[in-house]
C-alpha cells in the first residue's frame, strides 16, 4: 500500500510538472494551413464576415497567450527583439478608428487604417483591418531601440479568409450546421 | 446489536447470541474475510474507469474525424430540445447561471474550502484540494488542445464562454471543487447528502450550459469525469478517510470510533480470535490518549479487558512524533519510525511481555486481535479494574517507593517507558501500575533513562512533595545519578500531559529538586549529526517548497 501511495503522490508530482497547472487553456492560433482554433474564433466574433489566420511567424517570434472567448480573441505574441507581448492581435466585432489614418489594405476586402502613437524612442501603434461585422486590430509596443520595420514582418503573417469559405469546409469535412 | 449514546462516548452494545460460538480461536481460512475487511472504494474506481474509457474516446477522435462526427451529431440531436425551450423570460436566469458559473462559482467554492481546511489544520487536504485543481485544469488543457472541439454548431450561443468545449473547465473544476469540500469539510455520515447537492447543481448548471448553447451534453458528462475521478482518487489515496477523518466533535483524530462496522469487527474478532464474548466495547480515558484507541471491553461473564486500537493514522502520528524529536533532540532521539501497524503493536505486545518479565508492573498482555490485515490491531490486556490515574491521589511512601522501583527495575533490565505521565500511572489496590509501553526502549540511552527518573520523582512529587519524593529516592539511587536525571531534564524532556499537570500544581516542582539535587552541568541534549543536519534541511526544503507551490498554485487554479 505505502508502494502504491508513493506512486500515486509521485505521478501527481510529475502530472502537475507536465500538465503545467495551467487554468488559462493552452490554445493553438487559428492557423492558415493546419486545424487549431479557427472554428472558435469565428463563434468568438459570430457577425464577422472575415475571419483572422496565421502563417509562420518571422524568426524570432513566438505565441505567448492565446485567449478565445464570447467577445473575443486575442493572441498575443512575444519576439526576441522587439520584447513580451510586442506584438497583441485582436479580433472584435467593431473597432474604434477615430484618429487613424486610412492607408491602402494589403487583405482586401479588409479596410486599414493606422494609428502611429511615436516611433521613438520606442515604437508604439495600433493597426486596424475593418470589415463587414468586425475587425482585426494589431497593438504595438516594442522595446527602445527596436526599428518599426518589425512589425511589418509580423504583420503579414496575417491573413484573412471568409466565414463562407470556412462555412463550407465544415459543411463538406464536418457538419453541415452553421458556424 | 444496537447503538446507543452515553456521557458523549459511543457505546456499541452487543447481543453474545449473534457470536459464532462454535468457531472459537480458530484459523482464518484461506479466502475468508477479516473481521473488518479492507473497504475497496468502488465510487473512485468506477470514476477512473469511466475517464480512461473518455481517454481512449479522445485518441480515438485525435486520430479520426470519424467518431467526432458522430458524436457531434448526437450531441446536437440531444440538445436540441433544451434549447427549443428558450423563451425571453428563461434566458436572462440561464444566462446568468452560466457567467455565475464560468466565472465565479470557483472563487466561491474554492476559498471558503481552503480557509476552512486550514482553519481546522487540514493541510493534507488543502494541499490535495490545490493538487486535483492543478491536475484537473491540466488535463483539460491537454486534452481539449488536442481534439479542439468547438462550441456547439448550428445555434445561436447566449452565455459566457471561453476556449475549447471538451472536457468542460466550468464543470471540472466545478466538480472537482464540490468534491474536494466535501471530502475536506464533510464528515462520513453526511457525505451522502453533500454530494446529492452536488449532483443538483452540476445537473442545474448543465442544463442551463445546454440552453445557451455554450457546451455539448458529452462536454459536461466529460468534464465531470475529469473532475470527480481525479479528485476522489486523490483524496482516497493520500487522504483516506480511515487514516484522515473528518470530525468535530473535539476528539482526538486518533480516536477511532468504535460503533457500526468497526464495532461489530472488534466484537468478532475477539470472538474469534481470543475467545472473548464481548457485551459492551467502549472508549476508555480517552484524555490521556493520543497515539491509540483506548477501549473498555466487557465480556459476556463480567470480566473486563483493556483494549488498544492502533490503525494506519496512528502509524502516521508515531512517524511524525519520531521526526519532531530527531529535529529537537537530535542524536540521542535518533530512531526509526514503525513501517507498518502489525510492527507497532507487535513491539507494544513485546514490551509488555519484557516489562512483565523483568518485574514492572504492567497490565498482563492477553493478546492481538487482527481487525484488518496490516491495517488495524487490537492490542487486549487485563483491565485495572477500580483503578485511579496516581495524579488524583495522595501519594504517601509506598507508592513513591514503588514509582521508584518501577525505574529501578526498568534501569538493571535496561529498559526505559519514555512517557511517565500521571496517566500512564494507574493505582490499584493501593498498588502501582504501568500503563502504555509502546514508546519503551531496550537498551535506551542513559540520557533517556535518567530523564524516565526525573520524570518518576515529578509526577509523585504530584501528589506529596519534592522533599518527601527525594528523600525516598536517596533510598535507591546515589546523588550523582539524582543530579543527572534534574541535570537531563528540561521542560521539552517533559510529556505535555506530565507538563500540563505542573503548570496546574502551581508549585516549581522541577526548580525544588534541581535545589535538592547535587549541581551538574546540565546534559545537552542539542546533539548534532549528519543525518539531523540533513534532515532538518530536508525538511525546511520540503516545506518552503510545499508552501510556494501551493501560493503559486492559487493563481493557476483560478482562485487568485
Amino acid at each position: 500500500m505505502r508502494v502504491v501511495r508513493h506512486g500515486v503522490l509521485a505521478a501527481v508530482l510529475v502530472a502537475v510538472g507536465f500538465t503545467g497547472c495551467s487554468v488559462e487553456q493552452t490554445l493553438p492560433p487559428p492557423h492558415c494551413e493546419q486545424s487549431g482554433s479557427g472554428l472558435i474564433v469565428a463563434q468568438s466574433v459570430p457577425t464577422a464576415s472575415q475571419l483572422p489566420c496565421l502563417t509562420d511567424l518571422p524568426a524570432g517570434w513566438s505565441f505567448a497567450t492565446v485567449r478565445i472567448n464570447e467577445h473575443h480573441s486575442t493572441i498575443t505574441m512575444d519576439s526576441d527583439r522587439a520584447g513580451e507581448g510586442a506584438a497583441v492581435l485582436r479580433f472584435e466585432d467593431s473597432c474604434d478608428v477615430s484618429g487613424a489614418a486610412s492607408v491602402p489594405s494589403e487583405l482586401p476586402p479588409a479596410e486599414r487604417y493606422d494609428a502611429i502613437e511615436q516611433v521613438r524612442p520606442s515604437f508604439r501603434a495600433e493597426r486596424f483591418y475593418v470589415f463587414e461585422g468586425g475587425c482585426v486590430f494589431w497593438t504595438f509596443d516594442f522595446d527602445k531601440g527596436v526599428s518599426a520595420t518589425e512589425s511589418v514582418a509580423i504583420g503579414d503573417s496575417l491573413a484573412l479568409v471568409s466565414r463562407a469559405e470556412l462555412q463550407q469546409s465544415v459543411s463538406e469535412s464536418f457538419l453541415d450546421e452553421e458556424i | 446489536m444496537r447503538s446507543l449514546a452515553r456521557s458523549g462516548s459511543i457505546v456499541t452494545v452487543v447481543d453474545a447470541s449473534t457470536i459464532d460460538t462454535g468457531q472459537r480461536r480458530r484459523r482464518r481460512p484461506s479466502g475468508e474475510p477479516p473481521p473488518l475487511p479492507h473497504e475497496f472504494n468502488r465510487a473512485a474506481y468506477a470514476w477512473l474507469v469511466a475517464f480512461v474509457g473518455f481517454s481512449a474516446l479522445w485518441v480515438w477522435i485525435f486520430l479520426s474525424d470519424r467518431p467526432a462526427i458522430a458524436i457531434t451529431e448526437w450531441d446536437l440531436a440531444l440538445m436540441r430540445p433544451i434549447v427549443d425551450l428558450r423563451t425571453d423570460w428563461l434566458d436572462p436566469t440561464m444566462q446568468w447561471l452560466t457567467a455565475f458559473a464560468t466565472h465565479w462559482l470557483n472563487p466561491l467554492i474554492g476559498w471558503p474550502t481552503l480557509v476552512a481546511a486550514l482553519w481546522f489544520r487540514r493541510i493534507r487536504h488543502s494541499l490535495l484540494l490545490i493538487a486535483s485543481l492543478s491536475l484537473v485544469n491540466g488535463t483539460v488543457n491537454l486534452v481539449a488542445a488536442r481534439i479542439l472541439r468547438p462550441r456547439p454548431l448550428g445555434f445561436e450561443i447566449i452565455g459566457d464562454w471561453e476556449g475549447f468545449a471538451q472536457p468542460s473547465r466550468t464543470i471540472a473544476n466545478l466538480t472537482a471543487l464540490a468534491v474536494g469540500a466535501t471530502l475536506t469539510l464533510v464528515p462520513l455520515t453526511h457525505r451522502r447528502t453533500a454530494y446529492v447537492v452536488t449532483a443538483v447543481v452540476v445537473v442545474v448548471v448543465g442544463f442551463a450550459m445546454l440552453y445557451t448553447a455554450v457546451l455539448h451534453p458529452t462536454d459536461i458528462v466529460a468534464g465531470a469525469t475529469v473532475g470527480i475521478a481525479f479528485t476522489l482518487v486523490l483524496f482516497r489515496a493520500l487522504a483516506p478517510e480511515s487514516v484522515f477523518p473528518i470530525t468535530y466533535d473535539g476528539r482526538k483524530t486518533a480516536h477511532l470510533d468504535v460503533d457500526g462496522a468497526r464495532g461489530e469487527a472488534i466484537r468478532l474478532g475477539l470472538a474469534r480470535q481470543l475467545d472473548i464474548d464481548a457485551v459492551d466495547v467502549r472508549h476508555v480515558g480517552l484524555e490521556g490518549s493520543a497515539g491509540s484507541t483506548p477501549l473498555r471491553i466487557e465480556a459476556v461473564d463480567g470480566v473486563l479487558y483493556f483494549g488498544k486500537l492502533y490503525a494506519r493514522s496512528h502509524l502516521r502520528s508515531d512517524r511524525s512524533y519520531k521526526l519532531w524529536r530527531t529535529l529537537v533532540y537530535g542524536r540521542l532521539e535518533d530512531e526509526q519510525h514503525f513501517t507498518s501497524v502489525r510492527r507497532l503493536i507487535q513491539h507494544e505486545h513485546y514490551m509488555l511481555h519484557l516489562m512483565a518479565e523483568s518485574g514492572v508492573p504492567v497490565c498482563k498482555p492477553v493478546g492481538i486481535v487482527e481487525i484488518t490485515p496490516d491495517r488495524e490491531y487490537l492490542l487486549v490486556t487485563e483491565f485495572v479494574n477500580g483503578g485511579v490515574e496516581i495524579g488524583e491521589i495522595d501519594i504517601g511512601d509506598e507508592l513513591i517507593d514503588e514509582g521508584l522501583g518501577v525505574v529501578e527495575t526498568m534501569w538493571a533490565a535496561g529498559l526505559a517507558h519514555r512517557d511517565i505521565k500521571p496517566a500512564n500511572l494507574m493505582v490499584e489496590d493501593g498498588h502501582l501500575r504501568v500503563i502504555d509501553v509502546g514508546f519503551g526502549q531496550i537498551r535506551p540511552s542513559p540520557w533517556r533513562q535518567a530523564v524516565d527518573l526525573a520524570n518518576m520523582m515529578l509526577v509523585l512529587a504530584l501528589g506529596s512533595s519534592p522533599e518527601q519524593v527525594y528523600g525516598r529516592a536517596r533510598e535507591r539511587f546515589s546523588d550523582d545519578e539524582l543530579g543527572e536525571a534534574f541535570a537531563a531534564s528540561k521542560g521539552v524532556t517533559l510529556p505535555s500531559a506530565l507538563r500540563r499537570s505542573l503548570r496546574q500544581d502551581g508549585r516549581e516542582l522541577l526548580g525544588r529538586f534541581r535545589e535538592l539535587a547535587p549541581a551538574r552541568r546540565p546534559v545537552s541534549i542539542q546533539r548534532w549529526s549528519l543525518r539531523r543536519v540533513g534532515l532538518t534541511l530536508w525538511v525546511v526544503v520540503v516545506a518552503v517548497a510545499i508552501a510556494s507551490m501551493f501560493i503559486s498554485s492559487l493563481g493557476d487554479v483560478g482562485l487568485r
